[in-house]
């Protein structure tokens, strides 16, 4: 009997336990709310991506990403907290509930989301191994690269990616092998390899830390996956999907030509697209669990998908990343939001 | 395409339309002309400095990632990022810096280059002499001709594609022309493209 009832009462105290962690963590929505505050983690500090300047406001592509969340939930882009945070420990800061929404140039993959409980959101940059080298070598293309002598950082899914793409296309390589990125960039510089390889949203970063950046191209193709994605507790459907449908937003914003500086415009549009998107037909906005102008207050706040981009990674930034996988679908690139309607 | 040329062109083109004649793209979409124009006299005769044209950054002439289905060959132009595509196939494309006009920037379509002409001639229509009684009657191509060292004509419309002497336009929307590159860029597309080839214009229309 005595081992009846200490079961049962491990069973129910299992089972209050796993009720108080759904109830807990499902109500992100609800607690972001009542905070009046979204607790974003982002990274310690990467350009264009989320950097915090000396007054300790954060800026970038991640940042502006964070803040489209507390418009479009909160209606009020200024209230998040930045939560900055190593690769180590990200995963498992959103999984113990210290932050709402990672938001840290992460890469998204199935191992990811099955060992920490986690959901990627869906992909907000895509990036992939690229290729720097100097202007004057003429070359653009990787498969231009044959018997090249390749610096890349040791100890890297780098220096695979390169065994693999040159062995697949039957050019020869040399790997010159460094131990961090800044030690790869110098050995570069001083010409002990010509071609130096990592992610490419790094390589624009690390091409501006050269002598002359200018006398530096970075080669078109990427020879990796790297979908950088937000990421949401596995264990809130409706939370995930709010995140999920604001990166959609702003998207289709862009797509519609709905942006900063047409928006009143497209309150007053007459297209059944942007009439969605805006609040002016439906009810989208109040199914989320938001108000029927959340993707109003989104663009108002950062911008489209475009805007955002353009501002702090791309042509209007100092690192400059062509758009290139970035682009929206309809100009040949991977970024598709499903119709907003 | 200078102002000049425009109004003659434009002239030219309401009476073909009159006549039924005007080849614009079926699809085209008529929209408001845009806001931020850039409001700059054409500077008959003014020759830039070798550095001046030489541009930097985004506007430089640069192989891109460029997913397309378009045959190589393609021009590709998106009039809101003021960049010309010349689709290279493998998914690139040689990518230059452009100034767009009001009369490139009202309408999205397909068209054909009809015909190439090397430092193409200007010839200022009256109204434009009118206001402005220094500009020359007629300037044969050559350097300082504002319609720069090559023009592509498309289809059989006021469009087209040519050079500059004022290489400060690129990257803007400018009160005339249509599609404009810096000398040495228009010189680079015109080797590549073939009488015949396809352009591909995109505009964003008004939401």
């Amino acid at each position: 009997m005595g081992f009846a009832r200490s079961m049962s009462g491990a069973l129910a105290s299992a089972m209050l336990c796993a009720l108080s962690v759904s109830a807990a963590s499902a109500q992100t929505l609800k607690a972001v709310k009542d905070r009046g505050e979204l607790i974003c983690g982002v990274s310690q500090g990467l350009a264009g991506f989320s950097i915090a300047d000396d007054k300790g406001v954060w800026s970038g592509f991640d940042v502006d990403f964070c803040r489209a969340v507390a418009a479009a939930a909160i209606g009020d882009a200024a209230k998040v907290r930045f939560v900055p945070l190593s690769a180590a420990e990200r995963f498992a800061a959103l999984r113990d509930g210290k932050v709402d929404l990672l938001a840290r140039n992460s890469t998204w993959t199935l191992s990811r989301e099955i060992e920490f409980g986690i959901a990627f959101t869906g992909a907000t940059f895509y990036d992939g191994q690229g290729f720097l080298v100097p202007r004057a070598s003429s070359k653009t293309s990787a498969y231009e690269l044959d018997g090249a002598k390749v610096c890349v950082q040791a100890g890297t899914t780098t220096k695979d990616n390169i065994v693999e793409f040159f062995a697949a296309n039957s050019m020869k390589q040399e790997l010159v092998e460094l131990g961090s990125p800044a030690e790869a960039l110098k050995a570069y510089e001083e010409g002990r390899c010509n071609v130096l390889s990592s992610d490419a949203s790094q390589l624009h970063a690390e091409r501006l830390r050269l002598a002359k950046p200018g006398e530096h191209v970075i080669l078109a193709d990427v020879i990796s996956k790297e979908p950088l994605s937000p990421a949401v507790r596995d264990n809130d459907a409706q939370w995930g999907r709010i995140v999920t449908w604001v990166n959609f937003a702003m998207l289709q914003a862009e797509e519609l030509g709905v942006s900063s500086k047409t928006i009143d415009a497209a309150l007053q549009s007459k297209k059944p697209d942007v009439r969605w998107l805006v609040g002016t037909d439906g009810a989208l906005g109040e199914g989320l669990g938001l108000t029927k102008d959340w993707a109003v207050r989104i663009v108002r706040a950062v911008g489209n998908y475009g805007e955002v981009y353009d501002r702090n990674v791309g042509d209007d930034s100092r690192l400059q990343i062509p758009r290139g996988l970035n682009q929206l679908w309809s100009s040949g690139g991977l970024q598709y939001a499903p119709p907003v309607k | 395409m200078n102002r000049a040329m425009t109004g003659l062109l434009m002239r030219a083109a309401a009476m073909a339309l009159a006549l039924g004649a005007f080849a614009a793209p079926a699809s085209a979409q008529r929209a408001a002309p845009p806001q931020d124009i850039l409001d700059v006299d054409d500077q008959p005769g003014f020759i830039p400095s070798k550095e001046s044209e030489q541009l930097s950054g985004q506007w430089e002439k640069q192989v891109v990632f460029f997913r397309t289905s378009e045959a190589p060959g393609t021009i590709v132009i998106s009039t809101k990022d003021r960049y010309l595509y010349h689709v290279l196939g493998a998914n690139r494309a040689m990518r230059y810096g452009i100034g767009v006009g009001r009369e490139g920037f009202q309408w999205s379509g397909l068209l054909k280059v009809s015909r190439k002409q090397e430092w193409p001639d200007w010839r200022p229509p009256p109204e434009m002499i009118q206001r402005q009684p220094y500009l020359p009657r007629f300037m044969a191509g050559g350097p300082g001709n504002p319609m720069g060292a090559r023009a592509m004509y498309l289809g059989a419309t006021i469009y087209r594609i040519h050079g500059t002497n004022q290489p400060e336009t690129i990257g803007h929307a400018v009160s005339s022309g249509c599609f404009r590159l810096v000398n040495d860029d228009v010189i680079d597309l015109f080797d590549r493209v073939q009488v015949g080839a396809k352009v591909i214009i995109k505009h964003q229309p008004a939401v």
